[in-house]
C-alpha cells in the first residue's frame, strides 16, 4: 500500500492510465466483443478452419490488458517521477478551445440555412437552402461565418482577449481559404453543402 | 521488360505525361510542375517556427486528391507535391534557427548552436549557404542510397518471406516503434496495440461490421484520413496552442543583425566541412532507414559526432561551420532513406512516410510492398514504372535544391515574424475543410476533431503518437497476413514460429522491448 501511494504520489498518471486501460480491456473483453461481432476467434466451415472477426480485436485487447498490467506493476515497483499529464489548467484551456470549435462548427452548419429561412421571413420567397447551396451567398455563407468565428474564436483562447488585428487575421484567412476552394474547383464542396 | 526499360519508362513519365503547357517548345509535364510547387511551399513552411513539412503534407493531401482525383493518372502528381515539399522543408527549417536562434523543428535544434553564433558575428550568410549545401548533399547521398537499396531489399523480402514472416515482420516493425519511439516502453506499445484495435473498428470479412455499435457510420470504420491528420495534425495543433496560452511568448522582439566580414562559402570551407556531412549522411541514412526513429536523433547523433572529431577554432557551439555541416547533412539525410521500409516492405518508419503511404493507399494503381520492383518477363509492371517515377521526381526535387534552393531559402528569414498563436487557428481551419471537401460529410470532421483530441491527450500524456498511426495504417496488412499464414500452415495456431525466419523476428521483436524496457531510465 505505502509502495503504491507513493507511485500515485510521482506519477499519477502512469498509474491512471494503467487502471483506466484494465478496466476498459476487462468491459471489451468480455462485453463489447461478445455481443458486437458475430464470428467467433476461430471459425469452422465445412471442415476448412479459419481466422474469424474477433481474433484481431481480441488479441489487441488482451494485450492492453496486459501491458496495461504490467505498465502498473512496474510504476509500483520502481517509482519513477514523470512530468505528464492534464493540470487544471489543461482542462479551463480544451474547456474553452471547445467552444471556439463548437461555436465555429455550430455557425457553420446552420448560418447558411437560418440565413434563407430569414430572407423567406422577410418575404423573399427564395426557397429552401437545399435548392440554393449552390448559389451565392447562401452556398459560402455559413463557412465564411462559421470559419472566421473558428479562427477568431482560437485566437481569443490562446491570446485571452479579443482584438481587431486578430479579426482581420480571421477575415483575411477566411477569405482566401473560400477562394482558394471555390474559384479554381467547380465540383469541390464547402461544408455544410455536401451533406445529404 | 527488363529493369532498365522500367526506368526509362519512369523517367518518361515524370517530364512529359500530361503536359499543362510549354517554354519554346518544350512540353512541361503536370508532374513537373507539382513537385516545382510543392518544393517552394516546402521552403516556406518549413522556414516557418511550429509549421513544418509533415503539417503542410497533410494539409495538402487531401485538396491535392480532390483536385486530381482517385485514379492511376494522379499518382505521380500528388506524390510529386509530397516529395517537393519534403525536399523544400529540410532545407527551410534551418532558417529560423540560424537567423533567429528559433528551431523551426525539433531537428535543427542543434543547427541554432553553432548557426546563431555565426550570425551574431555578422555571418548569417554564410552559415545559411553552409547549412544548404550540407542539407542538399546529406539529402541527395540519402536518395542515392534508397534508390540503389530499395528494389533490392524488396526483392530479397520478396524471395525469401511469405505470409507467416510478413505478419511477424509487422509485428516486429510496431514492437521497434513502439520500444523506441517516446521515453516510456510500456506507454508506446499500449498506444500501438490501441492503435490496431480502434483500426478493427468496424471491418472485418464478416457481413456485420464489427464493434460499429449498430452505427452505419461507423460500418466502414473510421476514415483513414481523418484519423491520420486528427492525431498527427490537429493534436500537435492544440497541444501547441496550449503551450503558447501557457507561455503567451513575444515573438516580435526580433534583434536585427548588422552583415559583415565573410559570407561567401568558399573551395576551402566544402573541404573543411566535406569530412563531417559524409560521417552525417552516413548516420542520417542508417537512421533514416529504421523505422520509428526520427530526424531529431540523427541530427543528434550528427553533432556529436561530428564534435567528437573536430580539431581547431572556433570550436562546436562557438560558430563553426562544420557544426551546422554536421547537423544538416544528418537531418536531411533521414528524409530519403525512410522511404526505403514503405517502398521495399509497405511500412511507414516515419511522419512523412506516413503521407507518401497515405497517398498511394487512396489513389489506385500503386501499392508500396516488395511486389512493387517485381519483374515479369515481356509485361510491363505499371507499379515499378511509378517507383522510378517516383524516384525521378526526388532526383529532379534535389536539382531543384542545389540550383534554386539557396536563394528561396536566404528570402525566408520574414516568415519568422508570422504570429503563431495566429496561424495555428487557420491551420485547424483549412485541415478541417480538407477533410470535408474530400469526405463530404460533416461525421468525418467530427471524428478528425475526435482522433485530434485524442492524438492531444496523447502528447499530454507521453504517449507516442507516431506508433499509434503507424500502427493504425498497418492493422489491416497485419490481419490480412495473419489470416493467410494461417490458412497456408493448414490452421497451426504457431503459425508465427513456422518457420527460422518468422522466429527470428518474433525473437528480435521481444528483444527490442525487453531491451528498451530495462533501459527505460536512461532513455527518459
Amino acid at each position: 500500500m505505502q509502495k503504491f501511494s507513493t507511485a500515485f504520489q510521482k506519477a499519477p498518471w502512469t498509474l491512471g492510465l494503467a487502471l483506466f486501460f484494465i478496466v476498459t480491456s476487462l468491459f471489451t473483453l468480455f462485453v463489447w466483443i461478445p455481443i458486437d461481432i458475430e464470428t467467433g476467434v476461430i471459425e469452422t466451415f465445412r471442415r476448412r478452419v479459419t481466422i474469424g472477426d474477433a481474433m484481431a480485436p481480441t488479441i489487441m485487447t488482451v494485450g492492453i490488458l496486459v501491458t496495461s498490467i504490467l505498465m502498473g506493476l512496474i510504476a509500483i515497483i520502481r517509482p519513477v517521477s514523470a512530468v505528464e499529464g492534464l493540470d487544471r489548467k489543461s482542462f479551463y484551456f480544451i474547456f474553452r478551445l471547445v467552444i471556439a470549435i463548437a461555436i465555429g462548427l455550430a455557425l457553420m452548419m446552420h448560418a447558411g440555412p437560418l440565413l434563407v429561412d430569414l430572407v423567406n421571413a422577410l418575404g423573399g420567397e427564395i426557397g429552401t437552402y437545399r435548392n440554393l447551396r449552390g448559389t451565392y451567398p447562401y452556398k459560402i455563407f455559413g463557412y465564411m461565418l462559421g470559419g472566421f468565428a473558428l479562427i477568431f474564436g482560437c485566437i481569443g483562447v490562446v491570446e485571452n482577449r479579443f482584438t481587431l488585428g486578430s479579426a482581420g487575421v480571421s477575415l483575411l484567412a477566411v477569405i482566401v481559404l473560400t477562394i482558394l476552394y471555390e474559384v479554381p474547383f467547380d465540383n469541390m464542396l464547402l461544408p455544410p453543402n455536401g451533406n445529404n | 521488360m527488363g529493369l532498365l526499360d522500367h526506368i526509362w519508362l519512369g523517367i518518361v513519365t515524370v517530364f512529359s505525361a500530361d503536359p499543362v503547357f510549354s517554354i519554346a517548345g518544350l512540353p512541361i509535364s503536370i508532374t513537373i510542375v507539382m513537385v516545382i510547387l510543392g518544393f517552394l511551399f516546402g521552403i516556406f513552411v518549413g522556414a516557418t517556427p511550429g509549421i513544418g513539412g509533415p503539417f503542410a503534407m497533410a494539409i495538402s493531401l487531401p485538396i491535392l486528391i480532390s483536385v486530381f482525383g482517385f485514379d492511376a493518372n494522379a499518382l505521380l502528381p500528388v506524390l510529386g507535391f509530397l516529395v517537393g515539399i519534403m525536399k523544400g522543408s529540410t532545407i527551410g527549417g534551418a532558417v529560423p534557427a540560424i537567423l533567429f536562434n528559433t528551431p523551426g523543428t525539433p531537428d535543427s535544434l542543434m543547427t541554432t548552436l553553432d548557426g546563431y553564433p555565426l550570425t551574431k558575428r555578422g555571418q548569417p550568410g554564410k552559415a545559411l549557404r553552409v547549412a544548404h549545401f550540407s542539407s542538399v548533399s546529406g539529402d541527395t547521398f540519402s536518395d542515392i542510397v534508397l534508390i540503389t537499396c530499395a528494389p533490392f531489399l524488396a526483392i530479397l523480402v520478396e524471395k525469401f518471406l511469405d505470409f507467416p514472416e510478413k505478419a511477424a515482420l509487422i509485428i516486429l516493425s510496431l514492437a521497434f516503434v513502439s520500444a523506441v519511439v517516446g521515453s516510456n516502453v510500456w506507454k508506446g506499445m499500449l498506444a500501438a496495440l490501441l492503435g490496431l484495435f480502434i483500426a478493427y473498428i468496424g471491418t472485418g470479412e464478416d457481413g456485420h461490421p464489427r464493434l460499429s455499435m449498430g452505427s452505419d457510420s461507423l460500418a466502414a470504420g473510421f476514415p483513414l484520413i481523418s484519423a491520420v491528420l486528427g492525431v498527427l495534425i490537429l493534436g500537435e495543433v492544440f497541444k501547441s496552442l496550449e503551450d503558447m496560452w501557457r507561455e503567451m511568448k513575444d515573438t516580435s522582439s526580433i534583434t536585427h543583425v548588422e552583415v559583415k566580414g565573410d559570407n561567401k562559402l568558399h573551395l576551402s570551407d566544402i573541404r573543411r566541412i566535406l569530412p563531417f556531412i559524409g560521417i552525417s549522411a552516413s548516420i542520417g541514412t542508417m537512421i533514416g532507414a529504421l523505422p520509428g526513429i526520427g530526424s531529431t536523433l540523427a541530427a543528434t547523433l550528427g553533432y556529436a559526432t561530428g564534435r567528437k572529431y573536430h580539431k581547431g577554432s572556433p570550436a562546436f557551439g562557438e560558430g563553426a561551420i562544420e557544426g551546422i555541416a554536421a547537423t544538416e547533412a544528418a537531418n536531411s539525410a533521414v528524409a530519403g532513406a525512410n522511404l526505403i521500409p514503405v517502398l521495399s516492405l509497405g511500412i511507414p518508419g516515419n511522419v512523412s512516410a506516413v503521407f507518401i503511404l497515405l497517398a498511394t493507399e487512396t489513389i489506385s494503381g500503386f501499392t508500396p510492398g516488395p511486389q512493387v520492383f517485381r519483374l515479369v518477363p515481356d509485361q510491363i509492371n505499371q507499379e515499378m514504372v511509378y517507383a522510378f517515377g517516383l524516384f525521378t521526381t526526388m532526383i529532379f526535387a534535389n536539382g531543384l535544391n542545389w540550383t534554386l534552393g539557396g536563394i528561396f531559402m536566404r528570402w525566408m528569414g520574414v516568415m519568422i515574424r508570422i504570429p503563431k498563436q495566429r496561424l495555428l487557428p487557420i491551420v485547424l481551419l483549412l485541415t478541417l475543410t480538407a477533410i470535408y471537401v474530400q469526405q463530404t460529410t460533416m461525421f468525418a470532421v467530427y471524428v478528425t476533431l475526435g482522433f485530434g483530441f485524442l492524438g492531444y491527450l496523447m502528447r499530454k500524456l507521453n504517449m507516442s503518437v507516431l506508433a499509434f498511426i503507424i500502427a493504425y495504417i498497418l492493422a489491416n496488412n497485419l490481419e490480412e497476413a495473419m489470416r493467410q499464414a494461417f490458412a497456408v500452415t493448414g490452421a497451426d495456431p504457431w503459425f508465427l514460429f513456422a518457420g527460422p525466419i518468422s522466429i527470428t523476428f518474433m525473437v528480435l521483436a521481444i528483444a527490442v522491448v525487453v531491451f528498451f524496457a530495462r533501459n527505460q531510465k536512461d532513455l527518459s
